[in-house]
């Protein structure tokens, strides 16, 4: 091989030639990732994987490799990635700790739903078992959070691999693969044969509902009088969103979200009443049980968005369209259950569905909605001079006009950013939902703002998940992303904190930070930013922050002991939801 | 309740683990089981017995089902 000319390298791995030519389990793996159509890997090199990072050295111009500071921002990168585009992240790092280090990321796309395909390097076959240097049992590891693993340890095992691995990741209910691969099968040379209409047969249908459940599930969609229907994740997966508002404003149906579901259907819709769930809106949260007919779309019935089980939809009938079998009557007991792609559930249920429209039924949430923003405006009233959180994110929404994606990380930052930001375009709220990972946002930003390099990505972090992946901004500095970061700085732990002081009698246990200076922090990475502590700042600092081009951190110093309302204590019904 | 779960599944290393993972994770523990692959077709047979709680076993059936790699699942409530 001539590694010093690579014109001719890449010239000669195109030709015709070069097709049967026997090439290295490493050049079988690049070539495999462009049969799947992959552009955007990110990644970090090691030992285990130098062969593989080899070749990608002559396959550098087909591939926009993304080299993070740490595994688990490859793994949050790769899902931020996946979030806004549909298709599947893709890391690449080595054996041993760079794979353990993936597990945080590979954990919360499982929980989330999110596609994604990780490759691992392996210490060499011969090894393994061994307690070689870096290594780890990552099929093992990695096992309860993966949709698919395997581990290949011969060269001719990756085309197949590779190809079951993307069909799976994104099939049915997206969620991520492992493919493990020995040192051994990365040099090893063999002949490439790429499987054609790859399919795993067990996964070929996934629409297993009928027609005579359809009929029944419009049946009792016509005879409600009190129906809900509740938007989740499933909604933007299977971009259902014009099948969401085509069935709403047909039935006349009210419409909440779930916070996956955010985004999938207009916040300024007439029939959408807000978010579910803990930290939701009051009106929805407050009827949930009222209603007679619960139509579930895409969403799981997880306990932030049930409150106590016991006493969840205690009259309604419940229709739950899922994808995963095993979502049906996991948490809720459905009494018809919709197995199938929302999307084409939909599009069947539509024709059946009778126009309808429910005037009264609307106005009740109206009038509670009546009383969250009188609360709302005490709130204000009585904040008027200080720097909240809400202040922040509803002046960001309204200079964005709604149409920014908010990459949120974990806290009360990420359930401000829920409710204060007004979603209006699809795939706009980002966030790690299921597993609650903090340090999330900053890497997320950087696959969000690389899958969407149109559309403005801010992250939004507080000052404890920001440094758990703060190295982050080396990545945004070598890549020169334009991402804004929007630190929301309360020196605590505030959802913790929150919870503290409510259920603890405010014994704040270990949740003060003392912080670095941020500002200094950013601009050794050559990021631009701004801290502002006075109200009479706000405004100024977020015009600059959202036009400045380039990467930029605008650090607010918010109020300490603020805390997010409306609230659903843990243990409690949905409907005994505090507003304080 | 004690239940049995018969699982079809393709030869595969790993499914076991998968399998007993599930079940680990709801501390669910097997009493009797009983593995045998079908010579020539690469299919394998997993029954097992455990104590499972009514309420959890379709969910618990479901999560097994959803493994890339088992075919075909029973299960069945044993009297004794």
């Amino acid at each position: 091989m001539v590694y010093g000319n690579k014109n001719w390298l890449i010239k000669n791995i195109y030709s015709e030639r070069s097709r049967t030519m026997k090439i290295t389990g490493a050049e079988i793996l690049m070539r495999s990732l462009l049969q799947e159509k992959v552009e955007v890997i990110f990644g970090y090199p090691g030992g285990a994987n130098m062969p593989i990072y080899d070749a990608l050295y002559f396959y550098g111009k087909k591939f926009h490799h993304i080299l993070v500071r740490h595994e688990q921002g490859a793994a949050h990168a790769a899902e931020g990635y996946a979030r806004v585009t549909g298709k599947p992240g893709v890391c690449l790092v080595t054996s041993g700790p760079g794979a353990t280090n993936l597990v945080t990321g590979i954990a919360d796309a499982m929980m989330d739903s999110v596609p994604m395909v990780c490759i691992t390097g392996q210490v060499a076959a011969e090894f393994l078992g061994s307690d070689a240097f870096q290594e780890a049992d990552v099929v093992g590891i990695t096992t309860p959070i993966t949709k698919w693993n395997c581990q290949l340890t011969h060269a001719d095992e990756i085309p197949e691999a590779v190809a079951k691995a993307f069909y799976i990741t994104n099939h049915g209910r997206p969620g991520p693969v492992v493919i493990d691969i020995t040192k051994n099968a990365q040099f090893e040379k063999v002949e490439f044969k790429y499987p054609k209409n790859f399919y795993v047969k067990k996964l070929k249908t996934v629409n297993k509902y009928n027609s005579g459940d359809i009929k029944k599930a419009a049946e009792i969609i016509n005879h409600a009088k009190k129906p809900l229907m509740l938007v989740g994740h499933g909604v933007l997966i299977s971009k259902a969103e014009k099948e969401v508002l085509q069935v709403i404003e047909k039935t006349g149906m009210a419409v909440a979200s779930t916070l996956h579901g955010l985004s999938s259907v207009p916040f300024d819709h007439p029939l959408y009443v807000g978010m579910l769930g803990m930290h939701g809106n009051y009106s929805p949260n407050k009827l949930t049980n009222s209603a007679d007919v619960i139509f579930a779309v895409g969403m799981r019935f997880d306990d932030r968005v049930t409150g106590k089980l016991s006493k969840y939809v205690p009259i309604a009938k419940v229709i739950h369209i899922d994808v995963d079998e095993s979502e049906h009557h996991k948490n809720v007991r459905a009494h018809l259950p919709l197995l199938g792609n929302v999307k084409d559930v939909l599009i069947s249920l539509l024709p059946h569905l009778k126009k309808n429209n429910h005037k009264n039924w609307l106005g009740e949430f109206k009038k509670l909605d009546k009383k969250e923003l009188m609360w709302e405006k005490k709130r204000q009233e009585k904040n008027k001079n200080k720097i909240t959180m809400d202040i922040v994110l509803s002046l960001l929404s309204k200079k964005t006009k709604n149409e920014a994606v908010i990459v949120a990380d974990v806290g009360q930052n990420q359930m401000f950013s829920a409710r204060y930001y007004k979603y209006k375009k699809p795939d706009s709220y980002i966030t790690s939902g299921g597993l609650g990972t903090m340090g999330f946002a900053v890497p997320a930003a950087i696959g969000a703002k690389i899958g969407a390099p149109k559309r403005l990505v801010f992250a939004v972090v507080g000052d404890g998940g920001i440094q758990m992946t703060i190295q982050e901004l080396g990545t945004i500095m070598q890549e020169r992303l334009p991402i804004k970061i929007l630190l929301l700085n309360n020196e605590f732990l505030g959802m913790v904190r929150q919870w503290q002081q409510l259920f603890f009698e405010k014994r704040y246990s270990f949740t003060h930070m003392e912080n670095p200076d941020f500002i200094k922090l950013a601009s050794s990475y050559g990021i631009k930013g701004e801290k502002i502590e006075i109200r009479k700042k706000l405004d100024s600092a977020l015009d600059k922050f959202i036009n400045f081009k380039g990467p930029y951190l605008l650090e607010v110093k918010v109020e300490k002991e603020d805390n997010i309302f409306p609230m659903v204590a843990t243990g409690t019904s949905i409907d005994e939801v505090r507003l304080e | 309740m004690k239940y049995t779960v018969d699982i079809v599944t393709e030869n595969k290393p790993g499914v076991l683990y998968r399998i007993a993972g599930l079940l680990t994770k709801r501390k669910i523990n097997i009493e009797r089981i009983n593995a045998y692959a079908v010579k020539g077709n690469g299919i394998s047979n997993i029954y097992f017995t455990a104590d499972i709680d009514d309420k959890i076993v379709y969910t618990v059936v479901k999560q097994i089902n959803k493994i890339i790699e088992v075919i075909e699942i029973k299960y069945h409530k044993v009297n004794y």
